[in-house]
């Protein structure tokens, strides 16, 4: 459809439009060439640009050599012109000044045209404050023919070289501020990185310590997960074998986060392991593990700390509560109840804390899920925590597989709910199962 | 997290506003170190009105017992008042709560916190 008005249009037309296309068909030519040899020139004058650069690079030798022989020149001139202006001159000192005039003015051109050459932007150049200065400390030389000093105004002009004086000061002034920048930069983050380096390590660590296998009792079953925040945190769980056969578990959570906490749970944690199997029941273990943090806690943490004694064998369980989030029972039934029963302080805060101890007795098919805040406080995008009713929701339909799926379940929970909130809380869990011994 | 401060006679009242995790906390606690050690007159009482603090983490308990233990040191009487339901639970679950004085609200802690020895 677009070629047919052409095609309709009269004779004298069409012979214009035929007598265009052949003119447009040696256009066509005529760029092509254009376009290699533009081509050529832009590279020739990048090898150029490259090349001015590097000799005025100033960590060279002969850009620094350069660098000060016209600072000297700058001075030198400068002085003469004065000089000049004094009456009674001998002839030879005359004749000295404009030899030297020469000289300068040829060193300053020099000059001139390798900034030219270097400059990324010819044209932000030369209107630079420093193009301007560089051209006006040449001008009046070659504007008055060789001899500048014919004309007075031209020759005062010269005076205005001190300028030059200042951009070069100021030019080396900045250049070596940002160097020193950048080697601060560079120590900055290698330093930095190093940090990091020491943090991967420490968390990874740090998550080394916790068992990572349930130790193996008939008709029981253990499992536990944590997730830790992108801070090091201080959360943690444990599963401790003791003299009597029984298993003790520990889930606990240090207040607040970083090195300290990571530190400081590492501290808690040997403690109660050490404690446990002196102290096998759950409130002596903990008020004598509150005891020895007391007297070492520099930093004025705590921990809170939940710790049973689970008997494999009866389905027993004897707990006591330091400051901790209470754990559930989930009934074979399906029912929830929370381990509620009065506890003591989160252990460091004082010395002689009692932490009363109870009993819960476990049928078979029932289930233990303990927890850290890191779960029930898990926040979205719009600031709501995954909250107690999430949790229990979960729990509650789908405590009949086993620790691991249940585990895995309330995991994939509180992150769905989480969505793309940062996770600023270690996520901690433990689900024991318990069928017929 | 935002903390007004409120001057009565000799008591210095600390609010703070929205929630004290762990982000918030250092600052918080510089904040409180500040009220009882500034460079004002040291208040008799110092006491946290929590009416609108809707959450604190571990690391914030942390500032309110330090601030308890700061307190004591200057020789200040110290309360907390007008826990939120959710605030409360923490306290009570950490144990907290046993430790501290904490008043239903504000007129009862003016009234009741016995001003510390200056």
């Amino acid at each position: 459809m677009r070629a047919s008005p052409a095609a309709a249009a009269a004779p004298e037309v069409q012979a214009e439009a035929r007598a265009a296309a052949v003119q447009r068909g040696l256009q066509v030519h005529a760029p092509l060439h254009r376009a290699s040899a533009l081509r050529a020139a832009q590279s020739l004058r990048a090898i150029v640009r490259t090349q001015a650069q590097r000799l005025l690079r100033p960590d060279r030798l002969f850009g620094r050599a350069f660098e000060n022989i016209i600072l000297t020149l700058i001075i030198v001139s400068v002085a003469s012109v004065i000089l000049e202006e004094v009456h009674g001159l001998p002839e030879w000192a005359k004749r000295a000044l404009h030899i030297e005039e020469i000289v300068v003015v040829c060193v300053f051109s020099f000059e001139y045209l390798l900034r030219l050459v270097a400059a990324e932007k010819i044209k932000a150049f030369v209107f630079s404050f420093q193009g301007v200065v560089d051209l006006i400390a040449i001008a009046p030389f070659y504007l008055a023919g060789v001899d500048a000093r014919a004309v007075r105004a031209l020759r005062l002009l010269r005076l205005l070289r001190v300028l030059k004086l200042q951009t070069h000061i100021l030019e080396n002034t900045v250049a070596a501020r940002t160097r020193e920048l950048a080697d601060k930069n560079a120590a900055l983050e290698q330093a930095q990185a190093q940090l990091k380096a020491e943090l991967d390590i420490a968390r990874a660590l740090q998550i080394a310590i916790l068992p990572a296998t349930f130790p193996v009792k008939p008709g029981c079953d253990g499992a536990a997960r944590m997730i830790p925040a992108t801070t090091m945190g201080g959360d943690f769980y444990d599963f401790i074998e003791l003299p009597d056969g029984r298993i003790g578990l520990v889930m606990a959570d240090v207040s607040g986060k970083g090195v300290p906490a990571a530190f400081f749970m590492a501290v808690a944690r040997t403690n109660l392991r050490d404690l446990a199997p002196q102290y096998l029941e759950p409130g002596a273990c903990l008020a004598q593990t509150n005891a020895m943090l007391c007297a070492q806690n520099p930093m004025e943490l705590f921990v809170t700390v939940f710790y049973c004694v689970f008997d494999t064998s009866t389905g027993t369980l004897r707990y006591a509560n330091g400051g901790h989030n209470p754990p559930y029972v989930r009934r074979a039934d399906g029912s929830v109840e929370a381990l509620t029963g009065a506890g003591g302080l989160a252990l460091g805060v004082m010395p002689g804390v009692n932490y009363p101890d109870h009993t819960v007795q476990l049928l078979p098919g029932d289930r233990l899920v303990l927890y850290t805040d890191g779960v029930t406080e898990a926040f979205n995008s719009a600031d709501e925590p995954y909250g107690v009713e999430r949790l229990l929701a979960e729990v509650k339909a789908h405590g009949d597989g086993g620790a691991t799926a249940l585990i895995e379940r309330i995991c994939r929970s509180v992150t769905v709910f989480a969505d793309a909130a940062p996770q600023s809380d270690d996520i901690t869990l433990t689900v024991l199962t318990w069928g017929a011994p | 997290m935002k903390v007004k401060f409120e001057t009565l006679d000799r008591t210095t009242l600390v609010v703070p506003e929205g929630r004290l995790d762990f982000g918030a906390a250092a600052e918080f606690q510089k904040q409180i170190e500040r009220a009882i050690a500034g460079e004002g007159a040291t208040p008799a009482v110092l006491i946290i009105d929590c009416a609108a603090l809707d959450y604190v983490s571990s690391a914030g308990l942390r500032v309110f017992l330090l601030a308890a233990r700061a307190a004591q040191r200057a020789g200040i009487g110290f309360a907390l008042c007008a826990l939120q339901p959710a605030v409360r639970e923490i306290f009570d679950l950490s144990g907290f709560s046993r430790i501290m004085t904490v008043h239903p609200d504000r007129s009862s802690a003016l009234a009741h916190t016995p001003p510390g020895p200056v």
